[in-house]
């Protein structure tokens, strides 16, 4: 299987329905390869659900999607042990969390208990329920997405939760040729639904195991982990970025390389990822003035870490 | 050619000068020299690798502890011949350097070793430059840095894979240095000899600029001295023929400046003598008194002649470098004016002779004016000449029993008139009648003279002086005998006549009241003395380089020193004039500043010495600047110093390097990506190389996979494309 091919196919399944957004798109598919979940934070109506819509569309894998309101529950997402009469005892009826693709829509909506629902299958890829461990099928991607702008009524996420990201992507608004395009489009439906998978889930893992395989020279781990370091340290950070953040970067900087066609890491695949993994992260210093983390004053935080640390020769 | 075996060569090689300097300063005795000789020659042919000596050697196993019995015995040996042998630490240590080289050179294996080989040889070369100021010196030691720039050379490569950085793991080494030619290139072999030149450069601009405090602390005094004999109170009649066939050279005379002289023969004087006893001529005054010194000391004057200066030729000078020679006498064209050289006090006697108190110790350098005398038109024509008392009591004797030596005299002068005529016709009737045969053992007869003159007819200088001398005394003229040297041997090359032991020369004085001593030589001239071969000129040629050896420097003085930097403060501070006056000169009309460039080209003339010795003092550190990069460079991808893995980032580097020249800066924080893309904002022609650069940059610092050396060689090739980019960032 020509691994790059495979996933250009996929970027540009994705690009027939997002537009001019192929960094984002990029990103989207590093997160699947690396294992990762993807936190979409951005204004509503700039394609935040269709992205994750036509990621999952372009995978031929199950999808599923939860709008998260506040009177949502912990069962409506992992589901319910209800007694069969018909077999005199309790069956576990699947929540829409067992999917391959899970689509957790507004999930500042909602408390923090189901919130925290999220967190095992997150982190662990399985979900307890009454005793019982029920395994999560592989790939298992959760896409979550939040809007900063609106804050009444909204539950932010826990640090614990927003750590089980690997990444938080913003997408922004379009250049205006691209909106044209968007406007142009003569489908009543809507457009990811008219997508075709491009990937089994067999080749999701397959690309998976291959991003393992990737070669980080020592070097570059020091300049990944020289950079962490830079954010424990950092005067402007209250807290810096964990070791799964750290490992996360690692994994991350590893699919990039997969996605651009090297079995190596480059310092670029780092520093390209840096803000984007670890700014979800850190905490910024409440004593410089910032009462309210945004989501750019974070990224340029540690933009400008990055940028005190030299890239090895 | 392998580098391990190379490396064994050079090192090898390394010995071998170093031993042929100390067998050169006869510090080496035969016992000690010839199993020397072989075990060079032996390991020589293992490092060749000669299959019947490896097969041999291997055979031959010693335990490494038998080797330290003999080091210990060898350091025993020392102590003894320090204290009972040689008595002298520079012999006996000597002698323990060549058996350390010898116990070396057979147990070479270890990297240990080698290090080893090359302090003893340091050693070596030290010592025997200690021991010597002769030129033979120079090839030695040239041979000397050339091995040793060699053997340090191949060490540090045949170490290099053994501690590799540490941010390379040990399996990629191991690819990747298989991917390097392992054996001498010829890029290689020519740069090596480069090096090696460079360093002899920088060594002769380093000898010549640093201070220093005295010469030859450990020169030998003994076993050079030059044995000559004829030059004391007395000589003997044949004692100079047993010289006649000695090469040794006994002193070099230049004539500085002077075109006029001619330069087919110079006499030499050394010595007169007045009185002769029959078989042998010795002085009738022995008193001796010391020259008037002017000059600090420097400069001796000779009394003068008190002659009219009409009747002196042109002076001449003469600067002479006399080697140790068993006597006191110094040697001049006659007749000597002023002395001078570094001496305390000169001597003289009564007829003109000079003396140093007593025979110099070491190589010595003076110079003096002589004026030859010329014979007065007057006399020349005179029938009768009057003679001072003091003349005709002292050099008018003659032995008693010569009557057959004054019929002879008075039957060959008994058609001249004058006395210059008769002087003449016995000096002519020598020339005529005699032979020139060195084949005379007149040692053993009675009488020398008459032997020659009537028995024999064939003799030497000495029967020719004495045979004319006896024969004027007799008819009332006086003369007297003179030895020194004839120099007939003029190298073209350095300027100076070569006067050798076989040199030697007896020759007669005549006097005339009013002209002096004239000089007449009897004795035909011999051609055979001077070699006539197709090597001379390369003889000639070679003795120069000695001579300017010796002058540049083993008399290589803190004085000479100052006066190097004297002369280059001289001539910047002529300089500064010269450009103040070209200031003034630029607001002056066109014509004066014609006139003044004419004065000013006519004026500035630096010192010779400073001027190249600034030359090549700049012209080096030039060279190494402009170079730098390229060396570098080609350090990086043709040693295989490094591996491919530390080559790319190096000449990563040097790109980024290059490319801040132009003025486009990288930050650290910086990808080389990122770099990339300034570079193509920045400075788009160089842009396609620094990508090139970058891409085989990150395969080959990143990947698993290292860089094949041809995939080095076009980095390497593109960043010297991009040096050579024209200066012109956007």
């Amino acid at each position: 299987m020509n691994s790059s091919h495979t996933i250009r196919s996929i970027q540009d399944n994705i690009a027939l329905v997002i537009k001019g957004k192929t960094h984002v798109i990029e990103m989207a598919v590093v997160c699947l390869l690396a294992r990762g979940h993807l936190l979409l934070e951005d204004v509503p109506g700039v394609g935040k659900t269709t992205l994750a819509h036509s990621l999952a569309r372009s995978l031929s894998c199950s999808f599923k999607r939860i709008q998260f309101t506040s009177d949502l529950l912990p069962s409506d997402i992992v589901g319910v042990s209800m007694f069969n009469r018909q077999k005199q005892g309790f069956e576990f009826i699947p929540g829409p969390i067992f999917a391959n693709v899970v689509l957790a829509d507004e999930i500042n909506r909602t408390t923090p208990k189901t919130q925290s629902s999220l967190l095992e299958a997150m982190g662990e890829a399985q979900i307890s329920v009454d005793n019982q461990t029920h395994p999560l099928e592989q790939p298992f991607m959760v896409i979550a997405t939040q809007n900063p702008a609106e804050y009444h009524g909204t539950f932010p996420l826990p640090e614990s939760q927003l750590d089980r990201f690997l990444m938080r992507l913003c997408i922004g608004y379009p250049t205006l040729t691209e909106e044209r395009k968007v406007l142009n489009r003569a489908y009543s439906l809507h457009p990811a639904e008219m997508l075709d998978p491009v990937l089994s889930a067999q080749e999701v893992l397959a690309l998976q195991a291959r991003v393992d395989q990737v070669h980080m020279e020592e070097s570059l781990t020091d300049y990944l982990l020289a950079i962490v370091q830079a954010t424990r340290q950092s005067e402007l950070l209250s807290l810096g970025v964990s070791t799964r953040g750290a490992l996360g970067l690692s994994k991350a900087a590893k699919a990039l390389a997969v996605v651009r066609g090297r079995d190596y890491c480059l310092p670029d695949d780092i520093k390209e990822l840096a803000p984007i993994v670890l700014s979800h992260r850190v905490m910024l210093n409440r004593t410089h003035g910032m009462r309210t983390q945004s989501f750019e004053q974070a990224e340029r935080m540690v933009l400008d870490i990055v940028e005190t640390v030299p890239v090895p020769v | 050619m392998l580098f391990d075996r190379a490396f064994t060569i050079s090192a090898v090689l390394l010995a071998t000068t170093a031993f042929s300097g100390l067998v050169l300063v006869q510090s080496v005795p035969l016992w000690l020299a010839f199993p020397t000789v072989i075990i060079l020659i032996i390991s020589l042919l293992r490092a060749e690798g000669n299959g019947i000596i490896r097969r041999a050697m291997a055979r031959v196993t010693v335990s490494a502890t038998l080797w330290n019995i003999l080091l210990i015995c060898a350091f025993l040996i020392l102590l003894i011949d320090l204290t009972v042998v040689s008595q002298d630490l520079l012999p006996a240590g000597i002698h323990f350097l060549v058996v350390l080289l010898d116990i070396k050179l057979l147990t070479l294996q270890q990297r240990r070793d080698y290090r080893h080989l090359y302090a003893i040889s340091l050693m070596a070369i030290l010592a025997s430059a200690a021991l010597t100021t002769d030129a033979w010196f120079i090839p030695i030691f040239l041979l000397y840095l050339l091995a040793a720039v060699w053997m340090l050379l191949l060490y540090h490569l045949t170490h290099e894979p053994d501690d590799l950085s540490p941010g390379i793991t040990s399996s990629s080494t191991a690819a990747g240095h298989a991917t390097f030619p392992s054996g001498l290139t010829r890029r290689f072999f020519w740069l090596t000899n480069g090096t090696a030149l460079m360093t002899i450069a920088m060594t002769l601009t380093i000898f010549f600029l640093i201070p220093r405090i005295g010469a030859g602390m450990f020169q030998k005094t003994s076993g050079e001295t030059v044995r000559t004999t004829g030059f004391s109170d007395r000589v003997d009649l044949g004692t100079i023929g047993s010289v006649k066939q000695d090469p040794q050279i006994v002193m070099r005379v230049e004539l500085p400046d002077q075109p006029a002289v001619q330069k087919d023969r110079l006499y030499l004087r050394g010595l007169a003598y007045d009185q002769y006893n029959g078989r042998s001529w010795n002085h009738s005054e022995t008193r001796r008194r010391s020259l008037n010194s002017v000059d600090e000391g420097r400069v001796f004057l000779v009394r003068s002649t008190g002659l009219p200066p009409g009747n002196l030729s042109i002076p001449i000078r003469q600067d002479i470098l006399l080697e140790t020679l068993d006597t006191a006498v110094l040697f001049a064209a006659p007749f000597a004016e002023r002395v001078s050289g570094e001496f305390l006090t000169v001597l003289t006697d009564t007829m003109g002779g000079l003396y140093l108190p007593s025979p110099p110790s070491s190589r010595i350098r003076y110079s003096v004016t002589s004026h030859v005398t010329r014979l007065a038109q007057d006399e020349r024509t005179a029938s009768t000449l009057v003679y001072p008392d003091f003349i005709r009591s002292h050099y008018l004797q003659v032995p008693e029993e010569s009557q057959l030596v004054k019929d002879l005299a008075h039957r060959v002068t008994q058609e001249a008139t004058t006395p210059f005529g008769r002087v003449l016709a016995i000096h002519q009737h020598l020339l005529e009648n005699y032979h020139y045969s060195l084949e005379n053992d007149t040692v053993t007869l009675r009488h020398p003279l008459e032997e020659f003159l009537f028995t024999r007819k064939t003799g030497y200088c000495e029967h020719y002086a004495t045979a004319m001398v006896v024969m004027l005394r007799t008819i009332g003229i006086p003369a007297r005998l003179v030895t020194g040297f004839l120099a007939t041997e003029w190298n073209e090359f350095g300027g100076y006549f070569t006067v050798r032991q076989r040199d030697a020369h007896a020759w007669v004085e005549v006097y005339f009241p009013s002209s002096g001593w004239i000089i007449m030589d009897p004795t035909p001239t011999v051609s055979a003395a001077v070699s006539t071969s197709r090597w001379a000129p390369l003889t000639r040629f070679g003795e120069s380089v000695r001579l300017q050896w010796d002058r540049l420097f083993v008399r290589y003085s803190a004085k000479d020193q100052l006066a190097v930097v004297h002369g280059v403060r001289e001539s910047r501070d002529a300089l500064r004039e010269q450009a103040s006056h070209w200031g003034s000169l630029i607001s002056a009309p066109i014509e004066k500043s014609f006139s003044g460039l004419v004065h000013v080209a006519h004026t500035f003339r630096p010192g010779m010495l400073e001027l190249i010795t600034g030359v090549v003092v700049v012209g080096l550190a030039l060279l190494l600047l402009i170079l730098r990069d390229r060396i570098g460079l080609w350090a990086t991808t043709h040693l295989p110093t490094s591996h491919p893995q530390l080559a790319i980032a190096h000449l990563y580097t040097h790109m980024v390097r290059t490319v801040e020249k132009h003025g486009v800066r990288k930050s650290p924080s910086a990808t080389a990506n990122e770099f990339a893309r300034l570079v193509e904002r920045e400075w788009k022609a160089a842009s396609p190389m620094v990508a090139d650069v970058i891409a085989l940059y990150h395969q080959g610092r990143y990947s698993r996979t290292p860089l094949t050396a041809s995939e080095l060689s076009r980095a390497a090739e593109q960043v010297g494309r991009l040096q050579s980019l024209p200066h012109t960032p956007r």
